[in-house]
């Protein structure tokens, strides 16, 4: 019977978080990366992780410290450790990509970028990994969604481990299982990464989230159940099935169809609760958060049959960037924005006013944010990110950085939204400050 | 030294729909040194797990046939966390009277009923005791009550999908917190 905190950082985690996703957008617009340079170009590989590592996996890691605990119904194993892992997360980002840009011949230092930043990412993920892993352990048996964490955590780890492998040859290691790993490893690294560690934590938080803020029941059915184990025997396959096969010289790509197979099953399963979530809501009246990840999920719906598609054509391997692009962007960074959207205004309310509810008038929730100023900014995100994505397609690098230039356009828009809702500003005056509430600071919570 | 358990099975007592919090707390309190307790319950009782955890004991809970539990209470060893608790183990023991007031908070939209919870809560009396039912467990109600002072007890119904929570207002409520 014990509460769930307020997490210190979490509203840290989601600054860092978004300051990348600006960054990445603006370095899109300004051409640099793919498409412009080829998908392996150093540029390309900094702009990737400054999207997967400073995006996404920090908004989840912020998220999921404070959203495990709610998931498990127990109190997060250490309160004190997610600052010092956004540290240890951030540093090793940057070094990363002084590496990157090392590699490209941009900067002329001589540092051992590589090894350093394996190091740090190791130990910042290690230590989500623990905090995490401590909490969902002393809370067995786990609820479903909290399972399909787990299957995401194992997940970051082999994507981390594979990451470090790919630094450490980068930095110049000669050991020869290492480069063969590195040689041939990086589907398994993205599949593990976008797939398990990302889409599927995102799935797990979903069917919490989701069911929590439109009033629907929480699924434990067969088809969730199937979604977590045909999603959970994937992951295995792509990873321990395709780094057997890299050893022992089997087919890694017939590896790799059969886990992408399986994916596709827990996808579509994943996609039947979702409707059925949508419909047995008792909410009639649905919030723009939730209308906004319905269309992340379509584009999740997209994807899965693009790949279908590219693969039955056989022109999957020549259009794999822009499907990425529709999973990194469509999906996970619709779903991250539209759910920051409920996040922000939800815990900014209860750090404000939970103190004096029923001692005072209080605003309502709702009254953190303005949907229909918001709205206009999430329409054009989901229309930019289709364009960019055609321009992937139709192989026009001008066309995408236009699309791009209006992604970050979009994704301003819904900031500045966000930093509103955290300072109260669409609050009646008369409401906003009552005696015994301070304002909340923009960067973290106050501890409970 | 070997833990010997004592069987408690409140099943029949959570299907004819009452509660069995009390039986339960007897029974803990009966139990000699190095004896534990062998729950069953007809769902998995995760608000008890959390106050036997703070009274000392460590638990394994494992899911039976038609969705029932069986869970082992053992001693730890460890003396329990809250010796002098200040809200949610206050005297979980002690009988609390009959709910004064009764909310069905069900059908509001989240984060309504903690509202509705807390707003009501600001106009009892100490001792006295509220009764809500909600749709899921409110985690984030109950630091709120915790700061207030106020104590509760809470799980699912036999359902398992009606969350009932019971508050006994503190001492403190009434002062500017």
């Amino acid at each position: 019977m014990v509460g769930v905190a307020l997490s210190r950082w979490t509203m840290t985690y989601f600054a860092v978080a978004l300051v990348a996703l600006l960054v990445a957008e603006c370095l899109m617009a300004a051409g640099f990366g793919y498409p412009a340079v080829a998908a392996g170009a150093p540029e390309t590989l900094a702009l990737v992780h400054i999207i997967s590592i400073g995006w996404l996996s920090l908004l989840m890691c912020g998220a999921l410290f404070q959203f495990v605990p709610v998931l498990v119904a127990s109190p997060l194993h250490d309160s004190s450790l997610p600052l010092p892992t956004l540290g240890c997360l951030v540093a090793g980002l940057i070094v990363l990509l002084l590496g990157f840009l090392k590699l490209g011949g941009e900067i002329d230092l001589e540092f051992s970028y590589f090894p350093v930043a394996a190091a740090l990412l190791s130990l910042g993920f290690a230590l989500v990994l623990w905090n995490l892993g401590r909490t969902l352990w002393a809370a067995r048996p786990l609820p479903l969604p909290a399972r399909f964490v787990v299957v995401g955590l194992f997940s970051a780890a082999a994507t981390v481990s594979l990451g470090a492998t790919f630094a450490l040859v980068l930095g110049g290691t000669s050991n020869g299982t290492l480069l063969n790993i590195a040689s041939l490893g990086l589907p398994i690294h993205i599949a593990a990464g976008l797939g398990g560690w990302l889409t599927c934590t995102a799935i797990g938080v979903s069917y919490r989230l989701l069911a929590m803020f439109m009033l629907a029941p929480d699924l434990d059915g067969p088809t969730a159940r199937g979604a977590l184990y045909s999603g959970a025997v994937a992951l295995a396959v792509a990873v321990v099935g395709g780094v057997v096969a890299i050893f022992a010289g089997g087919n890694l790509a017939a590896v790799l169809g059969a886990a992408g197979l399986l994916g596709l099953l827990a996808v579509v399963l994943y996609g039947r609760d979702v409707l059925f979530l949508y419909r047995a809501r008792k909410r009639r009246k649905i919030e723009l958060n939730s209308r906004m990840a319905g269309l992340a999920l379509v584009n999740l719906a997209m994807a899965t049959t693009l790949i279908i598609v590219l693969l039955g054509a056989g022109k999957f391997e020549h259009h794999v960037a822009a499907v990425v692009f529709l999973v990194a962007f469509g999906w996970l960074t619709g779903l991250g924005l539209s759910k920051l959207y409920k996040i922000i205004p939800f815990l900014t309310w209860l750090e404000c006013y939970g103190p004096i509810i029923g001692k005072a008038p209080t605003p309502r929730v709702q009254d953190l944010v303005t949907e229909n100023r918001a709205i206009k900014w999430f329409v054009l995100y989901f229309f930019a990110v289709w364009a960019a994505t055609a321009a992937l397609f139709l192989e026009a690098p001008m066309a995408f950085r236009g699309a791009a230039a209006a992604m970050l356009i979009a994704t301003i828009g819904i900031v500045v939204q966000l930093v509103m809702s955290r300072r109260l500003v669409d609050v009646k005056a008369a409401l906003r400050l009552p005696d015994g509430v301070r304002k909340p600071r923009l960067l973290f919570s106050r501890a409970p | 030294m070997q833990t010997t358990f004592v069987d408690v099975d409140v099943r029949p007592i959570l299907r004819a729909g009452g509660e069995p919090f009390e039986k339960i707390m007897e029974a803990v309190n009966a139990l000699g040194p190095g004896q534990g307790l062998r729950l069953f319950a007809t769902f998995k009782p995760t608000p008890l797990l959390h106050v036997l955890d703070s009274k000392g004991f460590t638990h394994e809970a494992k899911e039976l046939d038609g969705g029932e539990w069986e869970v082992l209470f053992s001693p730890s060893g460890a003396p329990s966390k809250n010796e002098n608790p200040a809200s949610a183990a206050a005297g979980p023991d002690s009988p609390w009277p009959e709910p004064m007031t009764h909310l069905d908070n069900r059908d509001l939209d989240p984060p309504e009923p903690l509202v509705r919870i807390l707003a009501t809560t600001e106009s009892m009396q100490p001792g006295e005791v509220l009764s809500a039912l909600l749709c899921r467990e409110p985690l984030f109600l109950f630091p709120e009550l915790a700061k207030r002072g106020h104590s509760w007890r809470g799980g699912f119904e036999p359902d398992g999908k009606t969350y009932k929570v019971l508050v006994r207002i503190g001492e403190h409520s009434g002062s500017a917190a």
